[in-house]
């Protein structure tokens, strides 16, 4: 969580001073074999197959505490993973239970330490899966809430955020049910997809009698090798092009609080600080798109495939000039990018910040691979944000390689300010105007 | 950090209830229950092997209406004491795997047992070839009673039983897969979930004893309380609603507490000093 707006960055060189004293020699040890471990590792072939990967990058935390929740301005880490639950709790006493142990659990699965021993007659407290000590590895678990949790059930209809529905079917999706919606929606993000499935069989065998896992997707982000001095490149996904070249500056706070951030006076009062959420488990048709002709792929996206260029541009960050090209001959009036962002005064209301992971599931019946993105945007007004948005979409002609399956549209909680504090505290408080 | 842990302590207590407590059970205090324990499997066997007679009597005489009226009242003894018949690895596949433990599935002809008539009997609708597995599952039935007879409990594995039994629930009842053909689930459901309520009751005595399990024993009779005030809506004179109208609610309203169920009983052996 984003304590101080000024630093949305929350893996600070402060928070990596105050890890390295908490875990001592062992993270100082780590750190000082930096800069030799590339270079040893390439051609190290005396270690086992089977000897674990070694990173230095194991107790870098991300703080909990914060106005914001993490997981959402903050850096995007290597993997992600995204699980929808319905709420098994049937009262507003058990609902809070289940917030304030959530709080408890996330709180000590990011911050990291030591899982209580118990006798060992006893099944252990801890998966183990990451060894006798939690690290916390980057890790955020990032709480968001679907529109049924405001259903007759705990009485919170009229504090629901106003544009809060369940996910609706575009004309290109195709949604199963059972990879749809949910009361409840966990976002972990971390360096090691092993960190995140070690938060999630926590919080399932903490919280057996409250939440039923509804349905999980995982997803990872393909490292790029540093280059000193180079400008950030994007990721890229499944269909080889960069994905996020026009995302808005994570880092720049004032940038957040009129795209990703709700404000008080526009929902109801316990909203602020939170963010609408938009998922979406998006196949892409990966053999049909490598047959395509690389122009045309090209022309699809609107961007160059090896640079990511826009046409006329150079690199990623150049801006495409629209104005300049009203009929479409440089970049196609349909092109992906040029509907998803037209670049207009008057478009600039509908900017979201996107979070994607790549994701890869096992084969069709037809033997074709399943794989494809794992859409996650954060906007602070879901109509004029991601609604409007797909809206411009439909009918793209990249839907003839991609098919929505699933997703939700969910609402992140505000963050928790400090240990007295717990999520949703501010949604189930009694006295809370709406 | 001091924080954190201090927090995660508190939640522990929590959740685990008297999980950090040893209770001073000696070993010799497990034998009664343990004894009661095989009177009860003894009894649920006897009945075992005179339903499993009526059952592949009525298969072998062409009896297709009586052999589906009896089958799942006949299984759910077998249901009931599933943690010792499992016992016998070689019997268990033989009388209650499923199609998919075999590689050709239904046409596999390893595929035997309750299952396998059940896929006759309920998608082949008729007793037709289904006599030599009536046979087949008849002697392994006795050859099941014979071999418990001899044996001698192992106190783990009847205390452990508890939880199996839950975690059978909730990896196959839930999700309707055991008796996919005849939807008869529910009454494997009952079945396990009386398996276990019978281990946990002749050992409630035994954690009762150490006031600080008052926590853990409250929050298991309360969730078994649940399922069984669940399944009790689904009762029909002989037997079960089929699975199909199980409501999606309750369906989820289930899961809470065989879930929980599964996690509480977990520690059943641990608090009873068992390894």
């Amino acid at each position: 969580m984003t304590s101080h707006p000024s630093s949305p960055h929350s893996t600070s060189s402060l928070d990596r001073r105050s890890l390295l004293k908490g875990f001592g020699a062992l993270g100082g040890a780590a750190a000082g074999m930096l800069g030799t471990a590339a270079v040893a590792r390439a051609d190290d072939i005396s270690s086992p197959v089977t000897t674990a990967q070694e990173s230095s990058r194991t107790a870098e935390r991300v703080d909990f505490y914060g106005v914001h929740q993490s997981g959402i301005v903050t850096p995007r880490p290597a993997t992600g993973m995204v699980v929808a639950f319905d709420v098994l709790a049937t009262t507003r006493p058990e609902l809070e239970r289940l917030f304030r142990t959530l709080t408890e659990r996330i709180a000590f699965l990011m911050q990291g330490g030591t899982p209580p021993r118990l006798d060992p007659k006893l099944p252990p407290a801890d998966s183990g899966i990451l060894g006798p000590v939690v690290v916390p590895d980057n890790l955020t678990v990032t709480v968001s809430v679907g529109a049924s949790l405001f259903d007759e059930r705990f009485g919170l209809a009229p504090k629901k955020p106003r544009h809060l529905t369940a996910m609706e079917q575009f004309p290109n999706d195709a949604l199963d049910p059972d990879l749809c919606h949910g009361d409840l929606l966990l976002q972990f993000s971390s360096n090691t997809a092993d960190t995140n499935i070690h938060a999630l069989r926590d919080i399932v065998k903490n919280l057996p009698d409250l939440l039923l896992v509804r349905w999980k997707q995982e997803g990872s982000v393909p490292l790029i090798p540093a280059r000193p001095g180079a400008k950030a490149e994007s990721a890229r996904n499944f269909l080889g092009f960069r994905d996020g070249s026009a995302n808005p500056d994570s880092a720049d706070t004032a940038l957040m609080e009129r795209i990703v951030w709700v404000k008080a006076g526009d929902e109801p009062h316990w909203a602020a600080n939170g963010s609408y959420q938009v998922v979406r488990i998006i196949r892409n048709f990966v053999e049909r798109w490598d047959r395509t002709p690389l122009l045309e792929q090209e022309e699809i996206f609107g961007r160059k495939k090896a640079s990511g260029a826009p046409f006329g541009g150079h690199t990623e960050q150049d801006v495409p000039n629209y104005a300049a090209d009203p009929k479409g001959r440089q970049t196609r009036l349909d092109a992906h990018i040029r509907l998803a962002n037209p670049r207009t005064s008057a478009t600039q209301a509908n900017l979201i910040l996107r979070r994607p992971f790549n994701y890869s599931n096992g084969i069709s019946k037809s033997g074709q691979l399943e794989m494809g993105l794992l859409f996650i945007a954060y906007q602070a007004d879901l109509e004029k944000g991601f609604i409007t948005v797909q809206k411009r979409l439909n009918g793209e002609p990249l839907e003839e390689y991609i098919k929505p399956i699933g997703g939700g549209y969910f609402f992140a909680l505000p963050g928790v300010s400090g240990p007295s504090d717990f999520l949703a505290s501010a949604l189930l408080a009694p006295g809370e105007p709406t | 950090m001091k924080r954190s842990i201090f927090m995660l302590a508190t939640a522990l207590s929590l959740t685990l209830g008297a999980a950090g407590a040893q209770a001073a059970v000696s070993p010799l205090d497990l034998v009664a229950p343990i004894a009661q324990y095989k009177v009860y499997v003894t009894k649920e066997l006897d009945a075992f092997v005179a339903a499993t007679k009526d059952f592949t009597d009525a298969v072998k005489a062409g009896d297709l209406a009586k052999a589906k009226a009896l089958y799942a009242a006949s299984r759910a003894h077998y249901e009931r004491i599933e943690p010792i018949a499992e016992l016998f690895s070689d019997l268990d596949g033989a009388i209650d795997s499923r199609a998919d433990d075999h590689a050709k599935k239904e046409k596999d002809p390893t595929f035997t047992g309750y299952h396998r008539i059940e896929y006759g009997l309920f998608v082949t609708n008729s007793t037709d070839g289904l006599a030599p597995f009536a046979d087949k599952l008849m002697t392994d039935v006795n050859d099941l009673q014979a071999r418990v007879k001899g044996l001698t409990f192992p106190p783990e594995k009847v205390v452990g039983g508890a939880a199996a039994l839950l975690e059978e629930v909730a990896a196959t009842k839930i999700s309707g897969e055991e008796d996919r053909y005849s939807h008869t689930d529910l009454m494997d459901f009952q079945a396990n979930i009386d398996g276990a309520q019978e281990v946990y009751t002749l050992f409630k005595p035994l954690l009762a004893k150490d006031a600080k399990n008052e926590a853990f024993l409250k929050k298991v009779d309360a969730n078994f309380a649940s399922v069984d005030a669940i399944l009790v809506k689904y009762k029909t004179a002989d037997g079960f609603e089929s699975y199909d109208k199980l409501s999606k609610k309750d369906r989820k309203a289930l899961a809470g507490p065989v879930n929980t169920l599964a996690e509480d009983l977990s520690k059943m052996r641990g608090l009873l000093g068992l390894k």
